[in-house]
């Protein structure tokens, strides 16, 4: 019970994609002009330029970071359909709040892997990066896991608020937080303590570890492979996701959420 | 003697201090053609969705299809369709995606989903339009979607809650001519709000709401005739006191 409802999301969220072309191009674009833009300046001031160029050190944290522009923005999409009226016909529909949470995230997971391997497929050949059989199985995991744990905060994210007009405060708070303590553009080892301990509740530095581990491990002995247990990593993706989930989906469940946008109409 | 499609005692919903709906003993019959009628603010859309579980009752209780709504709200769920006042289409999708979501939401196999979608878009004049993005209908088209959508799974209970609003008239009237074959064909219990007094004629009964209570039910010939007067919108101004347009009192 619910597997045909789940899949029904998943439908949903990738014809949508499919067809929002801007979306797809962007995000697929982005990770190069960082790439171009910020891998060319750091590349010149980065500590280990003797040990690696930067823009294979960059690899990993790029395609973190197109897991969770993939994965977020796919979540939150969970907004916009409260706003145009069709999550009323998914509550309405005979399947529990949390089989919604479970679509939405499982739908942001396959977006998110897609995208994330979309530019693999161009960024690994670019920088020169050739992961063994070993790493790019690994190197796939990470992504499904980050995806879905990125997805399923999202989801719990999307639940939490009112409108999309709170978009620019989830980018200043969360996104871009979220991106600078990775580990994406340096080791999080070199950040001060305090910023250290917030790594440890951002779960896109426990993807890109494991990215790191798939990817950078002929460097991992000159300080640029990933800092983290392997086992860690996973343990920690799949408890976000499961946070995520539990938490969204008593927030879907708040009745506020189909009915208050009425009443205040009427009020 | 089949049980009520549906039957609310004492059914009361708060919000904050806002007294929403008092307390309101209500039973549709099977079959039924019910109007709900009353000003903006009256409690009409309040009690949908009561009655359709997306809000937990602050007293009293109801049942819909057999099932109570605080207890079985996925049993009853599934038994019910609801048209909501704004559409709940997805725009950017298809005519027959949309319809397919709808029937997986619904755990309809795609055997029994295809030929009933086939169905429904010729039966609601839709069939030359089904792969084309719902932003491209009209609002009588994708009103009409929105009522095969609320039908695809066979419910008992329908509730199309102010249906026409926002349409022009003669769209209005191909609505109503397709909800009375609809349900000629089906037998289908129609739970219907509006605040146009005149849609409310041809219900088999009505219920008057005014301010969260209930002020008048029966046929619509029978209200009349109590009243002495000619139109259902005297019959709210003998009940009441004052005159529909004044209501809202919530």
């Amino acid at each position: 019970m619910g597997a045909r409802a789940v899949y029904g999301i998943v439908v949903r969220e990738w014809l949508r994609f499919l067809r929002q072309r801007g979306r797809v191009l962007s995000s697929l674009a982005r990770p190069f002009v960082w790439l171009i833009f910020a891998g060319a300046g750091f590349a010149a001031v980065f500590a280990g330029r003797d040990a690696i160029d930067y823009r294979v050190y960059m690899a990993p944290g790029l395609l973190g970071m197109v897991v969770m522009f993939g994965a977020l923005l796919a979540a939150l999409s969970t907004v916009t359909d409260r706003d145009a009226g069709v999550l009323r016909m998914v509550l309405v529909a005979p399947i529990r709040r949390s089989t919604i949470a479970i679509g939405k995230a499982l739908a942001a997971t396959l977006l998110g892997t897609v995208q994330t391997l979309a530019v693999a497929a161009v960024l690994l050949p670019l920088v020169g990066l050739r992961p063994t059989w070993d790493g790019a199985l690994l190197a796939l995991a990470g992504i499904v896991l980050s995806s879905l744990a990125t997805g399923s905060l999202g989801v719990l994210l999307a639940a939490g608020m009112r409108s999309i007009e709170n978009f620019a405060g989830v980018m200043n708070f969360v996104v871009f937080p979220m991106l600078f303590l990775s580990g994406a553009l340096y080791p999080i080892g070199h950040l001060g303590p305090v910023l250290h301990v917030l790594t440890y509740l951002n779960p896109l530095a426990y993807g890109v570890d494991l990215l790191k581990h798939a990817l950078l491990a002929p460097w991992t002995g000159a300080g640029y492979g990933g800092e983290l247990r392997v086992a860690l990593d996973v343990v920690a993706l799949v408890g976000f996701a499961v946070v995520g989930l539990a938490g969204a989906t008593p927030l879907l469940a708040r009745e506020g959420g189909v009915t208050r946008a009425a009443f205040r109409e009427r009020a | 003697m089949t049980a009520a499609a549906i039957a609310a005692s004492g059914l009361g919903k708060d919000f904050g201090a806002v007294r929403a709906l008092d307390r309101l003993d209500l039973e549709v019959r099977e079959a039924e053609f019910f109007g709900f009628l009353g000003p903006n603010g009256a409690g009409k859309t309040t009690t949908v969705h009561l009655l359709a579980t997306l809000l937990a009752p602050s007293r009293g209780g109801a049942r819909v299809a057999g099932y109570d709504v605080a207890r079985d709200g996925l049993a009853v769920r599934r038994r019910i369709g609801l048209v909501f006042q704004e559409t709940t289409l997805d725009r950017d999708l298809t005519v027959e995606e949309n319809l397919r979501f709808a029937a997986r939401l619904w755990d309809l196999p795609r055997r029994v989903a295809e030929p009933r979608i086939d169905r429904l878009l010729s039966q609601f004049g839709l069939d030359g339009r089904r792969r084309e993005p719902v932003r491209a209908l009209s609002g009588g088209l994708r009103r009409a979607l929105d009522i095969a959508r609320g039908i695809l799974h066979e419910p008992r209970v329908l509730f199309l809650d102010e249906p026409t609003a926002g349409l022009d008239p003669r769209a209005r009237r191909s609505l109503w001519q397709l909800i009375r074959a609809l349900r000629e064909s089906t037998g289908l219990t129609v739970f219907l709000t509006t605040h146009y007094v005149e849609e409310a004629e041809p219900c088999d009964r009505v219920a008057i709401l005014d301010g969260g209570r209930l002020a008048a039910l029966g046929a619509p010939a029978d209200l009349k005739g109590e009243a002495g007067v000619g139109s259902l919108e005297e019959v709210f101004l003998a009940r009441t006191g004052h005159p529909f347009a004044d209501g809202g009192a919530a």
